[in-house]
């Protein structure tokens, strides 16, 4: 037990002193688990996004003013017989005004402008979902028929198919090229602890030798260097969140708000001690696997 | 309490040691003689498992040395105290450091480590000098210190290996009569050496090794070539 503490010691120590070295592979540590907690959140964000444009509606179906409501009833009826459509939700000009005020409560401009009409521009719509995007076409085309002409005023389906297939875009990219990135930078982290225990048992290979001579076990020996391994993950970890975890709390409100909803971070991937918890694991392992090479290497014993 | 048995070392294709039977008891003073190169310090190297030996075998206290694992080493290496030519002491750390130092990696407590320290300190003659680094000391007491370091786990053999070779006449002679001292109290001691005048100073057992063949035993020997 004393040897135990003894080595965890010298590794404290060892890394105080050689504070340059230590440093120079603590911030290649630290850029690796930036960039990894980055892309994560990214990708997380992104996934949501993703779903969310999945949930939105595909199709809007946009009445002439006077319709009737037993017109677009009817109209409803006749898609929910179509078995290319999922659903169809009835919104009234009512209804319709009272989300868009919503949608747009923090843009006073917007609310300057509505006010100026006397009489409310909002249609009545029908929201519909297909069962496949895919099929979108083929249900304007189905009301395309002279019986619909004078009701419907616009049928708009790009914009939602748009937006879900840029984001899927994105998502991919964002997966390919992060994982190479994180890979890129891994490697770089590897290498610079390697570099520095390396130095770090030239440095100290008297040392090395005369515990070996007086007979010190094989882990007495190479015990700090796998302290000073878990020291540079440590304080990795500690300066990424403390770089990361407010602007990730500033974000937070902000992104909620262009969603509209908080369930993005309910995600167990986005809560803190998850990413804290990841960065450790992650750095951990990386430096473990480094000293120990570096060791196996270098370390005569 | 050793015994080499048939004991053949190669270093590549050159042969260090040539079948080498040897016996040395308990309590024994050993010098063991020869030119540089003959295979003296090999010799050494090989008890405290520093090198493999190619053929035969070696017994430290009935102990088959090719049969201790390599984990096992280090507390075998304990039992045996070792002195060389370069000293090895660690320059940044005190007399007393040093000589802790070899207490601290078997892991005992600080205070049996503050108490042993300086009786060890004291049998070698240094323990005035317990706060000093080693760049304030003559070679001799930085061998003494080294000696001292050795003692620390209390072992039945010490071996030296060229203790002296960087010392002056005084300084060396200081170092020998510490062994004597030290073998006294009860400790074997091989001393491996080719200063022919101290050798026959002491006028104890001495063994000749030439090109790695044990060529001449002497219960009261001089070192004659």
């Amino acid at each position: 037990m004393i040897s135990f503490l003894r080595v965890i010691q010298t590794g404290f120590v060892n890394f105080w002193r050689n504070i340059w070295l230590s440093a120079a592979a603590t911030l290649v540590m630290t850029i690796t688990l930036v960039i990894l907690s980055t892309l994560l959140f990214i990708f997380v964000v992104a996934g949501f996004a993703l779903n969310s444009a999945r949930e939105r509606v595909d199709m809007s179906i946009y009445f002439k003013v006077g319709q009737s409501e037993k017109q677009i009833f009817s109209v409803r009826d006749d898609l929910q017989k179509n078995p290319k459509v999922k659903d169809v939700s009835y919104v009234s000009p009512e209804q319709g005004l009272e989300e868009f005020k919503k949608r747009n409560e923090n843009k006073q401009d917007i609310l300057d402008a509505l006010s100026q009409f006397d009489e409310n521009p909002i249609p009545a719509t029908l929201q519909v979902k297909a069962q496949n995007l895919e099929d979108l076409p083929a249900i304007a085309e189905s009301l395309s028929g002279d019986q619909y002409k004078p009701m419907i005023d616009k049928i708009n389906y790009e914009d939602n198919r748009d937006l879900i297939e840029r984001l899927s875009q994105i998502l991919r990219f964002i997966k390919s090229f992060g994982i190479v990135l994180i890979a890129v930078f891994s490697l770089i982290a590897v290498l610079v602890i390697f570099n520095t225990i390396t130095l770090t048992i030239y440095n100290r290979r008297e040392e090395i030798e005369i515990m070996r001579l007086v007979g010190a076990t094989n882990w007495y020996i190479r015990g700090p260097f796998l302290m000073e391994a878990l020291m540079y993950s440590v304080m990795a970890t500690i300066i990424t969140s403390a770089i990361l975890i407010p602007v990730y709390s500033h974000t937070k409100p902000e992104i909620s708000n262009y969603f509209g909803t908080t369930d993005l971070f309910a995600s167990p991937y986005l809560t803190v001690t998850f990413l804290i918890l990841m960065q450790l694991v992650v750095a951990i392992i990386l430096s473990v696997i480094s000293t120990g090479w570096s060791m196996r290497k270098s370390l005569k014993i | 309490m050793i015994r080499f048995e048939n004991v053949t070392k190669f270093y590549g294709n050159q042969k260090a040691l040539d079948n080498i039977d040897l016996q040395i008891d308990h309590g024994e003073f050993i010098s063991v003689v020869g030119m540089s190169g003959a295979g003296k310090s090999t010799l050494l190297k090989l008890i405290i498992g520093e090198e493999d030996l190619d053929k035969g075998r070696i017994l430290i206290d009935d102990i088959d040395m090719t049969k201790v694992k390599k984990v096992d080493l280090p507390y075998l290496r304990r039992k045996i105290g070792t002195v060389f030519q370069d000293i090895k002491l660690l320059p940044k750390r005190t007399a007393f450091e040093n000589v802790a130092f070899a207490m601290e990696v078997s892991g005992h407590r600080k205070d049996k480590i503050f108490k042993d320290v300086p009786k060890i300190l004291e049998l070698v003659g240094l323990l005035h000098k317990r706060n000093n680094f080693p760049h304030q000391m003559s070679g001799g007491e930085k061998q003494r210190v080294a000696i001292a370091r050795s003692l620390a786990h209390r072992p039945l053999l010490l071996l030296a290996d060229e203790p002296t070779g960087n010392l002056d006449e005084i300084n060396a002679n200081e170092v020998i009569e510490l062994l004597l001292k030290i073998n006294e109290l009860g400790t074997t001691v091989i001393l491996a050496t080719h200063a022919a005048d101290l050798v026959n100073k002491i006028k104890r057992r001495v063994i000749t090794i030439e090109g790695g063949k044990v060529t001449k035993e002497q219960a009261q020997g001089k070192y004659q070539l």
